[in-house]
């Protein structure tokens, strides 16, 4: 009996264990259902539209802001219902959610990754539904290159584009004894005002981001600034140039103001929310970045609207340029047809209309103005300038943010070349950047030509592999 | 030089007593004769004997030893805590200005309201706790079931079982990360993704090997004429389990619960991973994005709040959990 | 005992009712639950792992690739960054965490009044959850001159130190932080194994005229022998899987002077946001773990002369 009762027990044991492992190696990708409810409904049924709403840690009345809008969506669309979900674009976010289907329909992201998505085919081919929009045509061609492969096909629909700026705290200047009214035009100008607020406040004078690749997203905004590229495209080669000169002049530069002048505070390893804390608390008085952080300094990190101000990087030197960059709205390349052409129409309501419409533009200042988030965020025109000049007087009535303090970045960015981002591996280049950011900024001795050629190879070697 | 492993059996015949005529040690019988208990009894005794202990130069010296390791625990065990509670209620800019000075602009005692309600630290305080207790449902029912089977029940494939989950203990986890994420993304039997459900954390808790082995081996060493006895008198397995094995299980259950509580709360790397939804994300997740989105008084008032549970529990369970702890120090060799 | 003959006549119907009947079925209804959570995450991703780290996948679609992976994870240079920080890190470990609680252990064991106290004090941080435990210390490293270490080593007139903020200080930094948080539960654990020292010992070397040094030496050392081994491994094996310390602090910075293995293994599956390298992942993951696996063996085969018996 033993032998049986064995016999019969192993065996169901392993039939338990086959099962699982039978289970787990036939459960391939293919049985991840339809992102969202009803698919091709019937028109009486409104479809579900899963879209993003503002990135975790937003204060509650940019969330109000958000919901009232939905309503007026709704509205005007009964048959479409919209869920929405917090969202910020990082790491294992994306991908995990595509593989395991819990990607919402419309989500954002970032010019820099945009290319790549279209290349592997992970975003939805929206072109027809795109086309239907009636200032499909109107697109910048820079900022609509963006969204398109190689066909012209559209992918997306950009929502934000930004300039690089330099952003000054205008009470750290008047209280080191500077003009805030006259920020500096040149590098030389950043590097004594910078010395003038360090020695005078204790503070950082001048801050750079170092970590999770922001340290080779602004060395790159140093290295355009000064006339170089990281990148060279030559009939479809790639060569990574990281080693150029205006790398290396930028490199140089932050050596001195870390090591000579002792102007950049005591804590490197800043990135992109980090180093807008340390700027919100009045820790540090200049530093480069995208130029729409605005609402982030002012909501999530509390800072005075009035010490906030703006102004163009200095460029330096011919073919000197200023890093541009921009958000995406994207469709989940899983979505059907009733829902690609829902997630345009709420892309068309909720990122377009404002800049295009003027009662939409109006209304949407309004609520935006009514619950305190920032209106009238320096901005680069998706369309074109006289667009962007005409929508921002319409809504000049609800301007919150003191365009005196930003005036320096507005008058002075449309005299700058706008370069894109690097587009060969982006991050990878990023990040490798960002060892020798750190490196430059904690070691003395740190020998960045030489790190700056390792990155050429490392690079290089996955341009080549692809 | 003599080491001493092996008790000279001489010695160890002689325990002293309250009545003892010990022949060792002098100072001892001269203990024992003054009547009563001795002092130190042998039994209890450590490295240092009553006899040592009182010489005036090693009374003086243990004292300025003992006075120090106090001095040195409280500085760095309680020093780094009673930081945390004062800076949770001090304004921002005197933590960064004068962190080392108690209250110099007043105290704030609304950061812990701003924490618990605006940052809504509550959401992730009660999502903390779900974890822990739907961790712990799991690791309890595949303890107390799989050990209950394989010590008591013993199949004969019992001993495959075994070897197969002793043999789990020998990978480290960081080979589990990768595959078990992608089993989180496609579990089988399921159909759809686990991510941002909260059975992301509670299922993988319960594959834990050492709570089995730790059931099995207790329940393995409970008597066996009692489960005879409930057989013969006809009980099924299910009583057995239930009225039989549980009910005497309880010092073992009381430790495995606790530490599984307390791994639960303290839980990062994982439910970063699967739990991508600030909404449903536990405390050890949220805090490290949190720094950036909100002031610091605020957020050092939420690391506070974070720690109050596991030193809750610390204080109150103590001794189960320090002999719990222990339990590694009776294993030798 | 049935006979030979009978047993031939028996069907594989009764063959399975005398099973369910004889509390086979019961049984495995009990180990159910262990099965089914064991096989799906823990035995299935174990096999697993093995199995994609001769792949590439980008979760839709695999390929084999044979040995690529572990080429490609061994010319990484980060990989050698990454091994030489974690024996850093386990050393430098291994030099503050291994003895302090030793001599902490002994010491409190002698303690006769409030040892209570003592205990529970030491093994107050072990209970701070590790994430604040990091957090709070990232912010006592600060490496302004306010910061809240550097205001202590103000008071003794030392200037303030950049901490974490230097290539060369920031392991060092990590270590003081990784220990405080772990070096309780080391102290708990030779508590135990000091309690259940024979006291007939201390009795037998007194009679010999041994002091208290003596004793030290010749009994607690060589009755503690097993719990030291035991302790020095797994403090290896744990201190080499590091990945909370340098993740939260430096994020592997700076300029990669934390990063450890296991923070390469994150980098490569889960840094990028379009997609991650999981195959190069899971190669690295094994190698760690037959490193460790081999370490171990050896380990025991050389401390089998030594350990007690």
């Amino acid at each position: 009996m033993k032998s049986l009762r064995y016999k019969l027990g192993a065996a169901g044991t392993a039939a338990v264990l086959a099962v699982t492992l039978a289970a787990c190696s036939g459960s391939g990708s293919d049985t991840d259902p339809a992102t969202s409810g009803a698919t091709g409904g019937s028109s009486a049924e409104p479809i579900t539209l899963r879209v993003v709403s503002l990135i975790p840690g937003s204060d509650q009345a940019a969330f109000d802001a958000f919901d009232a809008q939905v309503a007026q969506f709704e509205a005007a669309n009964p048959d479409i219902k919209i869920k929405s979900e917090e969202y910020e674009w990082t790491g294992p976010t994306f991908t995990a959610q595509l593989a395991g289907g819990t990607l919402p329909d419309v989500f954002t992201i970032p010019f820099t990754d945009g290319l790549t998505l279209i290349e592997n085919g992970q975003l939805a081919d929206i072109t027809a539904d795109f086309n239907k929009l009636d200032y499909a045509d109107t697109f910048n061609p820079n900022v609509l290159a963006q969204v398109q492969d190689a066909n012209g096909n559209v992918f997306g629909v950009p929502t934000a584009a930004y300039g690089s700026a330099l952003h000054y705290n205008r009470a750290l200047f008047e209280q080191a004894g500077l003009d805030p009214n006259s920020p500096p035009t040149t590098w030389d100008e950043v590097r004594a005002d910078a010395k003038t607020i360090s020695d005078k406040l204790g503070v950082a004078g001048f801050a750079q981001m170092a970590a999770s690749n922001t340290g080779g997203w602004q060395l790159t905004v140093a290295t355009y600034a000064r006339g170089g590229r990281m990148e060279v495209e030559n009939g479809g080669a790639v060569t990574v140039t990281a080693d150029n000169e205006g790398t290396l002049k930028a490199l140089q530069y932050l050596h001195d103001l870390r090591w000579d002048d002792n102007s950049m505070g005591a804590d490197f390893l800043l990135d992109w929310g980090t180093v807008n804390q340390g700027f919100g608390a009045g820790q540090i008085g200049m530093y480069t970045s995208g130029s729409d952080i605005y609402t982030n300094l002012i909501q999530a990190q509390g800072m005075n609207p009035a010490d906030y101000g703006a102004t163009v990087i200095p460029l330096d030197g011919a073919d000197s340029g200023t890093l541009g960059g921009g958000t995406i709205a994207a469709v989940n390349v899983k979505a059907d047809d009733a829902h690609k052409a829902a997630a345009v129409r709420w892309m068309d309501f909720y990122y377009m209309q404002k800049l295009i419409n003027k009662d939409a533009a109006v209304l949407d200042a309004k609520t935006l103005n009514e619950s305190d988030q920032a209106v009238g965020v320096p901005a680069l025109p998706i369309f074109d300038k006289a667009t962007f000049d005409e929508s921002r007087v319409w809504v000049k009535d609800y301007i919150n943010v003191d365009q005196d303090h930003v005036s320096f970045f507005n008058d002075g960015i449309g005299a700058q070349a706008l370069v894109p981002e690097p587009k060969a591996h982006t991050q990878e280049l990023y990040a490798a950047l960002d060892v020798v950011v750190q490196a430059v900024l904690t070691d003395k001795n740190a020998d960045y030509t030489s790190m700056l050629k390792d990155v050429n190879k490392q690079i290089q070697s996955l341009i080549d592999a692809d | 030089m003599t080491t001493y492993s092996q008790v000279p059996p001489a010695v160890a015949e002689e325990r002293v007593g309250p009545d003892a005529n010990a022949k060792v040690g002098g100072t001892r019988r001269r203990i024992a004769r003054r009547g009563g208990a001795p002092l130190f009894d042998s039994s209890e005794r450590t490295l240092m004997s009553g006899f040592e202990r009182r010489k005036r130069s090693v009374r003086f010296t243990l004292f300025a030893i003992n006075a120090l390791l106090l001095i040195v625990l409280l500085v760095a065990g309680l020093g780094p805590i009673i930081w945390l509670a004062k800076s949770a209620i001090t304004p921002t800019q005197d933590t960064l200005r004068t962190p080392m000075e108690f209250f110099p602009g007043g105290t704030a005692w609304d950061n812990l309201w701003k924490a618990w309600v605006d940052v809504k630290i509550s959401t992730q305080f009660l999502n903390t706790i779900w974890v822990a207790v739907g961790s712990w449902l799991v690791q309890m029912l595949v303890a107390t079931t799989g050990g209950f089977a394989l010590a008591i029940l013993k199949p004969a494939y019992a001993k495959v079982v075994n070897a197969l989950i002793i043999g789990t203990l020998l990978v480290p986890s960081v080979v589990l990360l990768v595959p078990l994420y992608l089993t989180i993304l496609n579990p089988p039997l399921i159909g759809h993704s686990l991510i941002n459900t909260f059975w992301a954390v509670w299922l993988p808790a319960g594959a834990s090997a050492f709570n089995v082995v730790l059931m099995s081996r207790f329940m393995g060493g409970l008597p066996s004429e009692i489960f005879e006895a409930a057989r013969v008198d006809g009980a099924g397995p299910f009583r057995l389990f239930w009225s039989l094995a549980l009910p005497m299980s309880k010092p073992i259950l009381g430790v495995v619960s606790i530490f599984a509580v307390l791994a639960a709360w303290k839980d990062y790397l994982w439910p970063l991973l699967v739990l991508r939804d600030p909404a449903i994300q536990p405390l050890s997740v949220r805090l490290p994005t949190l720094q950036q989105a909100i002031e610091l008084d605020v957020y050092l008032a939420a690391l506070a709040i974070s720690t109050l549970i596991p030193i809750a529990i610390f204080l109150i369970f103590q001794r189960l959990i320090l002999r719990g702890a222990g339990l590694g120090g009776a294993i030798k060799g | 005992m049935s006979s030979t003959t009978s047993r031939q006549r028996v069907t594989v119907v009764t063959r399975l009712t005398r099973w369910i009947t004889g509390g086979g079925l019961s049984t495995l209804t009990f180990l159910l639950p262990l099965l089914l959570i064991f096989g799906i995450f823990s035995w299935w991703p174990i096999l697993r792992a093995g199995v994609m780290s001769f792949q590439e996948t980008n979760l839709v679609t695999s390929q084999w690739v044979g040995f690529d992976n572990f080429v490609k994870v061994f010319h990484d240079p980060s990989f050698f960054i990454a091994v030489k920080n974690t024996a850093y890190f386990a050393l430098l470990a291994l030099v503050f965490g291994y003895p302090v609680p030793l001599i902490g252990a002994v010491l409190i064991s002698e303690v006769r009044r409030l040892k209570g106290l003592y205990t529970a004090l030491a093994y107050l941080p072990v209970v701070v959850p590790p994430v604040v435990a990091v957090l709070l210390w990232k912010f006592f490293y600060s490496g302004s001159a306010t910061g809240v270490f550097n205001t202590v080593l103000g008071w003794v007139g030392i200037g303030p130190q950049p901490w974490i903020q230097d290539a060369h200080m920031a392991m060092p930094s990590l270590v003081l932080a990784a220990t405080w948080g772990a070096a309780g539960g080391t102290v708990i654990i030779y508590l135990a194994a000091l309690t259940s020292v024979p006291p007939e010992l201390y009795d037998a070397a007194e009679v010999d005229g041994a002091g208290i040094w003596r004793k030290l030496w010749n009994v607690t050392m060589p009755q503690l022998r097993g719990v030291l081994f035991i302790t020095l491994i797994l403090q290896i094996i744990g201190t080499a899987q590091v990945f909370l310390e340098p993740f939260l602090f430096t994020g592997g910075g700076p300029a990669n002077a934390t990063l450890t293995i296991l923070l390469l293994i994150y980098r490569y599956a889960f840094q990028n946001s379009l997609g991650g390298d999981y195959g190069a992942a899971t190669a690295l993951s094994l190698m760690l773990a037959a490193f460790l696996a081999i370490l171990s063996l050896v380990y025991f085969q050389a401390t089998k002369r030594w350990s007690t018996s």
